[in-house]
């Protein structure tokens, strides 16, 4: 009778791991498409139209290239305070708050040229949502917090603060009583490129991006990040400031999700208004986890849950599969693949008893 | 040798990690009421092999013999099915539970503990085998030696009849030391077959039946003991040449005050009061938690001193602790190589900047390939296996590791170093090179030296200062032989005879 066993790798597997990754994908579409057969869709075209509806046409790439770039940004962000082991859940707050600047900025100053109101939007940006990273860090390192519940928390505070904005001062009076601001001016928003309906944040995402892979690769601070991440005590043994770490990853990856927060106000929504919390700060913790904190894979993986996104609501209208099937598809991914790190690792071999 | 059929009987075992060949072809017998010693340098595979028999890792080729039959330790549950147990160098107890239930972890059946008559049981058995501890004590306030006896009392209870003990009287003082011993052989008298992993050549010869010296993963020589002469030869079969056993001292003249502690109080620290100077080295001896660790993470930064003065180079503890220089500074060579020293989860390369890195840094970039060409060198001087910087730190074998920081901290040319057991775990070959390292850094700097050895500490050092209950009780010359004789009265915290 063969048996089984569980065998540590030797060897690293490197490029071959992505074979893992792919199997664990087919798994969980496997999963879903049994899903879609229990309701009674049938799962073959179901996830065909998923796909069509994500990357079938140029219309569907480029919604999915839209929705890619806050996930992107919100992932850099998290996975930045991730690779110091610092786990903030609080990319959707920062995103939020990211809007919030951005738009305080829009509203108050109309009347400046493009090329001063967008840098002064992004700096406002990056500010408010590094704030919001700022104040748990400080929490953490002062008074033993635990960042987690903090962020989390959070996120509901800078939530209603966006809705009592809207709802409140920020009412744009003409708008029949919808919470929303006044529609910015054209110098407040991010264009297009070209004749495509992509904006130029796909742009800031591509540069930022490289900034953080060489951040983290290049620098001094980048390899001080890294060994924190690893073992606290060897830090301090080292002589590595934590607790500044703590804090300027924090008030990074909030600057980054408050970046996103800026992106969507200016060139996606034009305004600000409650529709804009969509959850993308939490997908963000997703795809950072999939794609194994390295900027590359996050972009990657980005584009693929941006275009789930984006095929959900295909398959919504086609087949009348309720929208929560995204949100399952999404966790389904996440645990296939965290599942099938596993099999990075180890591997299973059967083995004939003598 | 016995002609009795082994209880145990490894045949040609092989293991490899990766490229590593950690065992090769390796065969041996493990005979009932005999102790087999297991000697080697660090990295020449003993754990490997024992970790197999005890059904943790599993072998690329060969096979294990219980009695003549053929068995498979697939788990460890197995190999402890089969009468297998391990004594780990570091303990695998509850703290915050007590003697008797941490023997009876996990073998009761019931639902509902019946306290006294585990006590009772355990007390027999410790009493059986001429053990001290308390059944009713709890773990964590027990000294290393009491829960030493713990892991045994729990191989105990489940009946193994083979024992296996990795480096047990690492963490021993002599008198526990010779408690262990009296167990070992009492548990010889009942027909028990020990195996006996230890770097102590002096033990070795006291208490083995039969030796097996390994080396790069083969068994290089198998003997009985009654064929060694003396601990000298031993060790030169060990390490194929005659071992320097007193360390070449010159004479350095001590120069300007490079640490001083006045009235130092911290966490587990009373008092210690003393200076150190450029060319001197301090041991500090005493039988270990007796605040030699507080002592020394205080002065290295690690935690605060309560009350007190720590001048460092001439500075205050806190202004030098918030602007440190990476070179000509305090270097500290800590116990704790996995946990404290190194990054596990990094390469060789990565933990050679941890503390360098401030050497290779240009603006905000970290110069990796001239690290990369420094740490090569290094590499091969300190003969670091496998020598690939890319290596993880976790894939290294504890001497090897060790090798690393010493490379690591000695590159730093430091003026002040602090080291901690810096030899324990190490071969003789090894430890050799350390002293004489130590040695010649002295040149340059105060060593403060904290061993558990005493006769390292007597080898290296120019003064020698003995701890007991978190207080420096006396620092003396090492040629004061008045003063030196009543070493183990100071450490046993006997004022006057």
């Amino acid at each position: 009778m063969p048996r089984f066993r569980i065998i540590k790798r030797q060897e690293r597997l490197g490029w071959r791991s992505c074979f893992i990754f792919l199997a664990a994908i087919l798994l969980s579409l496997l999963f879903s498409g049994v899903m879609l057969a229990l309701r009674g869709t049938p799962p073959l075209e179901g996830i065909l139209i998923l796909f069509k509806g994500a990357f079938g046409s140029r219309w569907a790439i480029e919604d999915s290239l839209i929705k890619a770039i806050p996930i992107f940004l919100c992932s850099l962000g998290v996975a930045m305070a991730f690779r110091l082991q610092i786990w903030n859940i609080g990319a959707e707050g920062q995103f939020a708050l990211g809007a919030i600047g951005a738009t305080w900025m829009a509203l108050s100053f109309p009347e400046l040229p493009q090329l001063v109101l967008l840098p002064l939007m992004v700096g406002m940006a990056c500010v408010a949502g590094g704030c919001w990273g700022l104040i748990p860090a400080i929490l953490r390192q002062r008074l033993g917090t635990n960042e987690i519940i903090v962020t989390l928390m959070m996120n509901y505070i800078a939530i209603l603060l966006l809705d009592y904005l809207v709802y409140g001062v920020w009412k744009d009076p003409t708008s029949f009583g919808f919470p929303m601001t006044a529609e910015f001016v054209p110098q407040a928003i991010v264009g297009k490129i070209g004749s495509s309906g992509v904006n130029w944040g796909i742009l800031h995402c591509l540069l930022l991006g490289i900034l953080f892979w060489v951040f983290v690769t290049f620098t001094r601070t980048g390899f001080e990040l890294r060994a924190s991440g690893d073992s606290v005590r060897a830090a301090r043994y080292a002589g590595i400031p934590y607790s500044g770490l703590v804090v300027l990853v924090m008030v990074i990856s909030g600057a980054l999700a408050g970046w996103a927060g800026f992106l969507e106000a200016s060139a996606t929504i034009n305004r600000l208004q409650p529709s804009i919390m969509v959850g993308y700060g939490y997908t963000a913790i997703v795809v950072a986890w999939l794609a194994r904190l390295h900027p590359l894979n996050i972009a990657v993986t980005s584009l693929l849950l941006a275009g789930l996104r984006v095929g959900v609501e295909n398959l919504q209208l086609d087949l009348q599969v309720p929208a929560a099937f995204g949100g399952i598809l999404e966790g389904l991914i996440l645990m296939t693949v965290l599942a099938g790190g596993f099999f990075v690792h180890y591997r299973i071999v059967s083995v004939r008893q003598p | 040798m016995t002609a009795q059929v082994p209880v145990i009987r490894l045949e040609e075992i092989s293991k490899a990690f990766g490229e590593v060949q950690a065992n090769s072809n390796i065969t041996l017998d493990i005979h009932q009421g005999r102790v087999l010693a297991l000697v080697g340098e660090n990295g020449a595979g003993k754990s490997t092999l024992m970790s197999i028999l005890a059904g943790q890792l599993q072998p690329d080729s060969g096979t294990i013999r219980l009695k003549g039959a053929p068995v498979a330790f697939s788990n460890t549950d197995k190999a402890i099915a089969s009468g297998i147990g391990m004594v780990y160098q570091h303990f695998k107890l509850v703290d915050a539970m007590t003697v008797a239930e941490n023997v009876f972890l996990g073998k009761s059946d019931g639902l509902w503990l019946r306290h006294g008559a585990m006590n009772r049981e355990v007390a027999e058995l410790a009493r059986s085998y001429g053990m001290s501890v308390r059944p009713e004590a709890v773990v964590g306030e027990l000294s290393m030696g009491e829960r030493q006896q713990v892991e045994i009392l729990k191989l105990l209870h489940r009946r193994s009849s083979i024992l296996i003990f990795d480096e047990p009287t690492a963490v021993l003082t002599p008198r526990e030391s010779e408690e262990l011993f009296a167990t070992i052989r009492r548990m010889i008298e009942q027909g028990k077959a020990i195996v006996f992993i230890s770097h102590k050549l002096e033990e070795v010869r006291a208490l083995a039946d039969d030796i097996a010296i390994l080396k790069r993963g083969q068994i290089i020589d198998q003997l009985e003991a009654a064929q060694v002469t003396s601990s000298a030869d031993l060790a030169r079969r060990m390490v194929g040449r005659a071992v320097l056993l007193e360390v070449e001292r010159p004479p350095v003249e001590p120069r300007q005050v490079v640490l001083k502690v006045s009235n130092l109080r911290a966490q587990g620290l009373e008092q210690a009061d003393f200076e150190l100077r450029q060319g001197e080295v301090l041991g500090i001896v005493g039988v270990a938690g007796n605040g030699q660790k507080p002592l020394v993470e205080t002065i290295c930064g690690l935690s605060p001193p309560r009350e007190g003065h720590i001048r460092i180079l001439g500075q205050e503890w806190k202004r030098f602790f918030s602007r440190q220089a990476w070179e000509q500074t305090l270097s500290y060579i800590p116990e704790d190589r996995q946990g404290l020293a190194t990054c596990q989860g990094l390469s060789l390369l990565d933990n050679f900047l941890l503390t360098t890195r401030g050497g290779f840094v240009r603006g905000p970039w970290l110069q990796r390939r001239q690290a990369g060409i420094k740490a090569d060198g290094l590499i091969r001087d300190f003969d670091i296996r496998p020598p690939d910087p890319e290596a993880l730190a976790w894939q290294l074998s504890g001497g090897n590791l060790q090798k690393m920081v010493l490379a690591r901290e000695f590159y730093r040319k430091p003026r002040l170093i602090v080291a901690e057991q810096p030899t324990q775990g190490l071969d003789i070959a090894a430890a050799e090179d350390v002293w004489n390292l130590l040695m010649k850094a002295r040149e340059q700097a105060g060593i403060l030296l904290v061993t558990g050895d005493l006769s390292e500490a007597l080898a290296l050092s120019d003064r020698i200062g003995v701890m007991y209950d978190g207080t420096l009780v006396s620092t003396f010359s090492r040629d004061d032989q008045e003063q030196v004789e009543r070493i183990p009265q100071m450490m046993a915290g006997l004022k006057d005879s």
